[in-house]
């Protein structure tokens, strides 16, 4: 394409709604509403890293928390460093990968209910997770690969069973929450084979908990994670077409088929990754990618806002359940059904039978 | 305009389609050269294979047999997005992302000529404001596309069509749900493209108006392809229709008017006597 005219300004403007970002031969679209809710989102989140640094068992004074983080001397070293910053960590990852994952499987099946944490796919991922202590082949490093295995295996079966020449979103979601359930009694049966020990550590690892989680789960998480992010980056670009309908994004030139299939195991994988560190924290997959959208009101699910709103709910929801009984502390999964299982009502109602997203 | 060696970029050859293979098929063995720079329409009662051999020719649609060549080339040989940047095509009904805005829906149709890390050029930006421009969805360019009228939206999907840039541009009943206004602004913004243009249209008359080219099919066939004036008689009609009527000069463009004959009398006819005094010649 050959440049006739210059326009006016000299550069080019933008479509509204966006601002562009330019570099010498790159240029990025930003949705102006989406940074400023990003924004927003991360001071929120900042508030709530701190007051889940402070409250606790403990109280711990906000400039104290702050000198832990920045590695500086302070007197509630132990409290702060040792006790709640790994669990923060954890809380942290978890959330924003499920925030993205959620976002990423409701962008392909077209559906707000279609959710990795409603569909199965936690579950396939606990499922294998619990197998494999149960039959005590899951050691600490192994374990993450058998939720990632269980929440592919659960994916594939529920799309399997979903495919009828084209998948229908209601049909889609109805055979996940089928597997859902059917996963969730195979977890138990796996608890109730396992051993003592065993089985109650399953059963606190499955309702979801940052409880004495660490950085020995934080770890192999992050990793994996910042492995994934540019899958994740090229995943923000993808959905700005796999959001038309499929003829129209066909014309554009978008193959279709790879492309969805891309971004539903992107989704898996960070589903079944957070759940390998955290169990299934319920809900958050399903809410995060929701409140974005509504936040931000782009046409296709925001990535970035997501992962921070996941982010979020998942450390907001673990204050209450340290401090609520303490000192005996909830699983963050109990509280993030709380708020999640009403919204997934609400969802349910309102849904009409052609269950677009 | 009659030279006999026009060129044909796009071409449909020995074109068997169907959607399922256990039925049969809905085009046979369909041959189409799609005439260069201009207009072509296909008409065609419902059912014929209209639509279905559009989609076909825009890669929507895998051929059972035969093939569809662009620029002498298989087009499922072509990479999709290559094709992208040739040949554009609005589908019958595209549903719209919910709240999307008009300039974010029409800047999505630069997607072929983007990469991710060239996300928003100077091309970028003139063939999205020249589309909005042309269409007239200018002054629409913040709205959500979900609370416009049918013949806004409808306006707003051709812009995206247009500001993909291609040489060639395949409409599928652009027209459909509109009303008679918004058809015809539609239809004369088609004749003002400078590019090569195939289109579906329900109605015939409409088809001889603003067709260069006109193709019409019965039963997964063409009857009879060439110039309206040379191609609309009334055993045309009767043959691709079924219908009985006369073919008049267009009292305004003097292409080839269809004019069906008189309604049935009715039960009422005594009050519509005017009816009954037309038979037809």
């Amino acid at each position: 394409m050959t440049v006739t005219t210059p326009p006016p300004s000299g550069t080019a403007q933008s479509p509204a709604g966006y601002a562009v970002a330019r570099g010498r031969s790159a240029s990025f679209l930003v949705h102006r509403r989406a940074a400023v809710v990003a924004c927003l989102l991360l001071i929120g989140l900042a508030g709530a890293c701190l007051a889940a640094l402070c409250l606790g068992e403990s109280t711990v004074a906000p400039e104290q928390a702050v000198r832990v983080v920045f590695g500086l001397s302070s007197t509630d070293e132990f409290v702060v460093g040792t006790l709640r910053l790994p669990r923060l960590t954890v809380g942290l990852l978890v959330g924003a990968a499920l925030g993205v994952a959620g976002a990423l499987i409701q962008t392909v099946a077209r559906n707000p209910l279609a959710s990795p944490d409603v569909i199965g796919v936690t579950h396939g991922a606990s499922a294998l997770t619990v197998g494999a202590l149960t039959y005590g082949v899951g050691s600490a490093t192994v374990l993450p690969y058998w939720s990632v295995g269980g929440g592919l295996l659960a994916a594939g079966l529920v799309y399997l069973f979903a495919w009828r020449g084209g998948l229908h979103a209601v049909r889609f979601v109805l055979i996940g929450i089928g597997f859902a359930v059917a996963l969730r009694s195979l977890t138990q049966l796996f608890i109730t084979k396992a051993d003592f020990q065993v089985a109650q550590q399953a059963a606190v690892w499955m309702t979801g908990s940052l409880n004495g989680r660490g950085y020995q789960e934080a770890e192999p998480l992050a990793w994996a994670l910042l492995l994934l992010l540019p899958a994740v980056l090229w995943a923000a670009r993808a959905q700005r077409t796999v959001v038309l309908d499929d003829d129209t994004a066909t014309a554009l030139g978008v193959r279709l088929g790879p492309v969805r299939l891309a971004l539903a195991t992107l989704g898996v994988l960070l589903a079944a990754l957070a759940t390998g560190a955290a169990g299934p924290v319920d809900f958050v997959a399903l809410l995060a990618p929701q409140i974005a959208r509504r936040l931000t009101r782009t046409a296709q699910i925001p990535l970035l806002c997501s992962a921070l709103a996941g982010a979020l709910i998942t450390v907001l929801a673990d204050v209450p359940a340290r401090v609520l009984f303490s000192p005996t502390e909830l699983p963050v999964g109990v509280v993030t059904a709380a708020i999640g299982a009403p919204y997934l009502l609400w969802l349910i109602v309102n849904t009409r039978s052609g269950g677009r997203a | 305009m009659n030279d006999q060696r026009q060129h044909h970029r796009l071409s449909a050859r020995d074109l068997t389609l169907g959607y399922d293979e256990s039925r049969a098929a809905v085009v046979e063995g369909l041959n189409l050269d799609i005439p260069d720079g201009e207009v072509t329409v296909i008409v065609g009662p419902n059912a014929c294979g209209k639509s279905t051999t559009l989609r076909a020719m825009g890669r929507l649609l895998k051929p059972r047999g035969g093939a569809v060549l662009l620029d002498g080339q298989e087009l499922s040989r072509v990479p999709t997005r290559r094709i992208a940047q040739t040949l554009g095509l609005l589908p019958q009904s595209p549903v719209a992302p919910e709240a999307i805005t008009v300039t974010d829906l029409v800047s999505r149709g630069r997607q072929p000529h983007q990469r991710w890390w060239q996300q928003w050029s100077e091309a970028d930006e003139r063939a999205v404001t020249g589309a909005m421009a042309l269409t007239d969805v200018t002054a629409l360019a913040d709205r959500p596309v979900d609370a416009l009228s049918g013949g806004q939206r409808q306006r707003v999907w051709i812009a995206m069509a247009l500001a993909q840039d291609t040489d060639l541009l395949l409409l599928d009943e652009p027209t459909t749900f509109l009303d008679i206004a918004h058809q015809v602004e539609v239809l004369n913004l088609v004749r003002q493209l400078e590019r090569t243009v195939v289109t579906v249209l329900h109605d015939l008359n409409q088809a001889a108006r603003y067709a260069d080219y006109l193709v019409a099919m019965k039963a997964g066939r063409i009857v009879a392809a060439g110039r309206p004036d040379d191609v609309v008689t009334a055993e045309l009609v009767h043959e691709v229709f079924g219908l009985e009527a006369i073919v008049i000069p267009d009292p305004v463009t003097g292409s080839p008017l269809v004019v069906p004959g008189a309604p049935v009398p009715g039960p009422r006819s005594a009050g519509t006597s005017h009816m009954r005094k037309a038979p037809i010649t």
